[in-house]
């Protein structure tokens, strides 16, 4: 489009109704949507995760010790390992790209000011959960996440996501995602230690470390080492074939079936 | 990036169901048939007192019905005290659980007010009419008109409380771009104007009523609503390819390439151009021709209310199954059961019993702004029959 015209198409969209709309959307961000107080955990900690993308070979180990340490609902997971097939621009060379997924532990979580009963809240430690007795399910808080971390567990009908295992955590144990992976790619540990080996890695690759969608402001406390850029925001990729048929109709893809 | 497949990614499912159509689409009916009610029965505007019968009507069963389907949409319904046992002030929808029971109850009970006088001079009448009309009418004095008017006005006070936090609740929601824009909750308005407009006009079709002066007073509202909504959605378009504000870049940018959404935006517009044209058309035709022409109004009006319901569900449900941060789109089937056609089905069934419920037993169509028995003629001359009412409407 051509400057001038552009230029035009600006003035009129600012000069229709957009003026009296401002004072509304400064009522939306003022107070309302602020993060609640944070409560519960240990306040001299600050959990993250680091990812370290080249030791990850995509093998699900994390996704499968993770649904049967939770017992999520089949079909439902708290962290899963996306794959893409990702051809080279110039020589069109083929190669996988793996990028696990997992709740972000956000430093400003989207998910949290959402809930209106404070059945989600962040613990002081920085882990983001969920207190299923007090939840109502209304799933505010699953649209309100930009990673699609959290789900309606069909079994409680509560919000459901990524605790990084805090049950674990407090027992001694690794998370059970960072326990089974055999590559070594994901630490977890307590960012506010200097001495903790999450915090060296982030020292020593502070300038190659990327988070998802940091457009959002959410503050993702779950880092990549060896992250491709063009996956940090949505992929503009083929979609997964979920829809895939066998020779009988019926799905290959997707074996849950719901 | 177009040379990448994704290979493995979860299909994830909606997280609002159809229900959540249902109560937008509801409570948007009832706000703005309050704001029609109001001319007449708050502001004492007596020439708006046969739109206001009607809006009232609209108004109270659309009130009653939405925080049905509100509440079937939670999947922990019983739950619901949860919401005043521990509310959360930082939470759109918090704010909104305080703010919906009061508005309820003020619909209510302005409604109660303006078909007192009816109800009182019903009092003698036999069977369950008379009944209702005795206990429904709690004594015989009359009722102030200043009373109908204060109620009036915090009930209106109210409806934009309503307006607001509809709107903000989902328009804060940053990881839905096509959500994330300060044009939502003015659309959500004006669209729900539109449909308020569209049911009015059906309402005074299939109850009988079918007044020409109603009908040129709604076409007028409706005229200005799609104005309204057509500069909302202008602006809106023209802040995205402008990509003044990334959110609506990013939420164009999100569908670009999909044939169902440019279907829907174009089948969108069309609907909107076309229902603004045949309201111009109508309003502009010379007087001596209006009376036949405004005969087929209420066809405007079913289509005012495919506007405002369609709009709703496009931007509840269709939006949902926009990926987020997997690519392309999640698949959504309509389920038959109670989270999706059932529960549609069964809103417009428990809306169509309240309307029939009211039309039974309350005289609606004498609603007043309060006064006394005296100032309501009994309801047996004009409405002879409920029954015959809706057969020759």
């Amino acid at each position: 489009m051509d400057p001038i015209r552009r230029s035009l198409l600006g003035q009129l969209a600012r000069l229709s109704a957009g003026a009296a709309m401002v004072p509304l959307s400064s009522v939306a961000s003022a107070g309302i949507n602020q993060q609640p107080p944070r409560r519960e955990g240990d306040p001299r900690k600050r959990y993250g995760m680091l990812i370290d993308l080249r030791q990850c070979i995509g093998c699900q180990a994390c996704t499968v010790s993770c649904h049967i340490e939770n017992a999520a609902p089949l079909g439902s997971f708290r962290t899963t390992v996306s794959q893409y097939e990702v051809a080279h621009q110039e020589t069109g060379e083929v190669a996988t790209f793996m990028l696990p997924r997992l709740c972000n532990h956000c430093e400003n979580p989207a998910c949290v000011p959402v809930c209106p009963v404070e059945a989600t809240y962040q613990r002081q430690d920085g882990i983001v959960v969920v207190d299923s007795d007090r939840c109502v399910g209304c799933a505010y808080c699953v649209n309100a996440c930009p990673y699609d971390a959290r789900f309606i567990n069909e079994r409680t009908q509560t919000a459901d996501k990524c605790t990084f295992c805090a049950h674990r955590l407090e027992a001694g144990l690794l998370p059970a995602c960072v326990e089974s992976c055999v590559g070594g790619a994901r630490s977890i540990g307590d960012m506010r230690d200097p001495d903790s080996q999450i915090s060296r890695m982030i020292a020593e690759h502070r300038d190659e470390l990327m988070v998802l969608q940091p457009e959002k402001n959410t503050l993702p406390q779950v880092f990549y080492l060896g992250m491709d850029e063009r996956f940090v925001t949505r992929p503009d990729a083929e979609p997964v074939a979920l829809d895939v048929l066998d020779s009988h109709g019926k799905e290959m893809g997707y074996e849950f079936g719901h | 990036m177009n040379s990448a497949i994704e290979l493995l990614a979860p299909r994830y499912d909606i997280a609002w169901y159809p229900w959540a159509v249902q109560y937008f689409f509801m409570i948007a009916l009832s706000y703005a048939s309050l704001w029609l009610a109001a001319p007449a029965l708050v502001f004492g505007k007596s020439s708006w007192l046969p739109t206001a019968r009607l809006a009232l009507l609209a108004c109270l069963t659309t009130t009653l019905v939405a925080p049905v389907a509100l509440l079937a949409d939670l999947h922990q319904p019983l739950r619901f005290w949860h919401f005043y046992a521990y509310a959360n002030g930082h939470s759109w929808m918090s704010v909104g659980s305080l703010i919906l029971p009061l508005y309820v109850v003020g619909v209510i009970v302005l409604a109660w007010l303006a078909w007192r006088p009816a109800l009182q001079a019903n009092r003698q009448a036999p069977g369950l009419k008379g009944l209702l009309a005795r206990w429904l009418s709690l004594g015989e004095a009359p009722t102030p008109r200043a009373l109908v008017v204060l109620v009036g006005l915090a009930t209106l006070a109210l409806s934009t409380g309503i307006m607001l936090y509809t709107g903000a609740e989902v328009a804060i929601v940053k990881a839905r771009p096509l959500w994330h824009t300060v044009w939502l909750p003015p659309m959500f308005v004006a669209t729900g104007a539109i449909a308020a407009s569209g049911l009015i006009l059906v309402l005074n079709r299939v109850s009988g009523l079918c007044d020409a002066s109603v009908v040129g007073q709604i076409l007028r509202v409706m005229l200005g609503a799609c104005l309204a909504a057509g500069l909302v959605a202008g602006s809106w378009f023209l802040d995205g390819i402008n990509a003044h504000v990334g959110s609506v870049a990013a939420a164009m940018e999100s569908v670009r390439d999909s044939a169902e959404w440019r279907s829907t935006a174009i089948w969108g517009g069309l609907t909107g151009l076309v229902l603004f044209g045949a309201v111009l058309f109508l309003l502009t035709r010379p007087a001596a021709r209006r009376p036949a022409l405004f005969a087929w109004a209420w066809l405007l009006g079913l289509a005012a209310l495919h506007v405002g319901w369609m709009f709703r569900w496009v931007v509840l449900m269709d939006v949902q199954t926009v990926a987020r941060h997997s690519a392309g789109f999640h698949h959504y089937g309509i389920p038959a059961g109670s989270s999706g056609i059932l529960g549609i089905v069964g809103t417009f069934g428990l809306w169509l019993a309240a309307i029939l419920l009211v039309d039974l037993f309350v005289p609606w169509r004498q609603a007043s702004q309060g006064g006394s028995a005296a100032d309501a003629s009994p309801a047996a001359p004009e409405h002879p029959d409920v029954e015959g009412a809706l057969r020759h409407g």
